[in-house]
């Protein structure tokens, strides 16, 4: 599974994520410990590549492992593994703070203790190599069209929508919609294709 | 795809963009309106593609952040957690303590029983210890009676009555009169009265044209044997000429409403 390829664990990665996740809940420090033992590299590299500042970076995810320290409980285990769900969070919190949204707002959603949205793991997840993933997902990356790769690096790293990806880029709107929606079927049907 | 068929594929091409955060407002809005009508298939197509979003993460390289980051977490962490502690001890009945109210009120609840227990023997004792005053009380008192009667029946003082029946067959009556002690009138093998009347004694006065003195009133039992003791005659032995039993109503009469069953006359020494 790709996400295990992202720390060095092995294929109980999962399990032992999910069962610090519940640890967490009854507020035990060693858990927290251990959580970000194993992923703060990962959430890290993400929000450092979003921000593209070490210092700010370190900001975000201090704010995203104390987000998680605080609302443990929101994490459903039966609906999705642990580390996607952590990086989809860092991905948002590390956007919200490339777009400037004002300490206010990002206030109110820390007392709503909104975190990022259910994810539902595929069928074919649990037939992934871990390590043949994640070198299948850069793979696959890798050819994509360039224009096309960047489209979804600039949407998923810079948080741009269609409309302003195709101005940066100069291109059409349809054909930034159909590179990014091709694209991700296409890195679909390559993961299920090592599944 | 959308169980609405057709009219709903749009929605389901949008779903990856969506995960991906690249659909501008228009349309972001019009499927989440759509996902908000509880569409399942598009729901499921929604987490799988966030799943799949997720997976270009591992395009930006692990770095490794500041041992700082880690301290002030970790420190930050265990304060709320310490906080947390003292807020819950603060504000819950420590385990030891349920047991401790645990045994108190088990104990509560032995001594109630025990209590309780306590008082129906206690209850039960003084019923018993009354029930034996009562015995002691009523042999005391048929002794008292019973040496009454002897003393009666025994001392020369007493005065010797013999009441013949004015009827046929009816056995005579042996009365004993002491002054200060009483009457004490005996018979055997009489007949019960009639009905519920009773049997009743009249002292008769010396005095001529004065009314019989009404005494107490008495019924002879299954054998036909009866013993009266009048402990306060109504009159004097002195002033008494006779004594007479009638039948009366029950309850006994203030005069004689029937003539003398029995009579004998009382002579004095």
């Amino acid at each position: 599974m790709f996400l295990a390829v992202l720390t060095p664990s092995e294929s109980s990665g999962v399990s032992l994520d999910a069962a610090l996740a519940r640890r967490l809940v009854q507020r035990e420090v060693s858990a927290f410990e251990e959580l970000y033992e194993r992923h703060s590299r990962n959430v890290y590299g993400l929000v450092l590549r979003i921000l593209q500042q070490a210092s700010t970076a370190e900001e975000v995810v201090q704010d995203i492992f104390l987000q998680l320290w605080r609302n443990a409980s929101q994490y459903d285990a039966s609906r999705g593994s642990f580390l996607p769900w952590l990086l989809t969070l860092a991905r948002n919190r590390a956007l919200d703070h490339l777009r400037l949204k004002s300490e206010q707002q990002r206030r109110r959603e820390d007392q709503a203790g909104e975190l990022a949205p259910a994810i539902a793991s595929p069928d074919f997840e649990s037939g992934l190599d871990q390590k043949r993933c994640a070198a299948r997902v850069r793979e696959l990356m890798s050819a994509l069209q360039p224009q096309q790769r960047r489209a979804i690096e600039l949407a998923y790293f810079a948080g741009l929508s269609h409309s302003e990806i195709a101005e940066k880029l100069q291109e059409p709107l349809g054909t930034v919609k159909s590179w990014v929606r091709n694209g991700l079927l296409q890195l679909k049907e390559g993961l299920q294709a090592i599944a | 795809m959308s169980k609405e068929g057709a009219i709903r594929d749009p929605f389901r091409e949008l779903v990856e963009a969506y995960a991906l955060g690249s659909l501008d407002a228009e349309e972001r809005v019009r499927l989440e309106a759509h996902l908000a009508t509880g569409c399942v298939d598009c729901a499921k197509a929604l987490g799988e593609a966030l799943w799949l979003v997720s997976q270009l993460a591992c395009l930006a390289p692990a770095a490794q952040p500041s041992a700082m980051l880690r301290g002030r977490l970790l420190k930050t962490v265990r304060g709320q957690a310490q906080q947390s502690d003292v807020q819950t001890s603060a504000t819950t009945i420590p385990s030891w303590m349920w047991g401790a109210v645990a045994a108190v009120m088990l104990l509560a609840l032995y001594n109630f029983r025990e209590a309780r227990s306590l008082r129906v023997t206690i209850r039960q004792t003084q019923a018993a210890l009354n029930e034996q005053v009562a015995f002691q009380k009523k042999s005391a008192q048929e002794l008292a009676l019973a040496r009454r009667e002897a003393l009666i029946l025994t001392d020369p003082r007493s005065i010797k009555v013999v009441m013949p029946s004015t009827r046929t067959g009816l056995p005579d009556l042996h009365v004993s009169w002491h002054a200060t002690l009483g009457i004490l009138i005996s018979g055997e093998k009489l007949p019960p009265p009639s009905g519920t009347r009773t049997l009743q004694l009249w002292l008769i006065p010396k005095v001529v044209g004065a009314k019989p003195v009404p005494s107490l009133t008495f019924r002879p039992d299954s054998d036909g044997k009866f013993q009266l003791l009048v402990e306060n005659p109504p009159d004097a032995q002195l002033d008494t000429k006779a004594l007479a039993i009638t039948e009366e109503p029950e309850g006994g009469s203030p005069q004689p409403t029937t003539t003398p069953i029995w009579a004998g006359s009382v002579a004095g020494k």
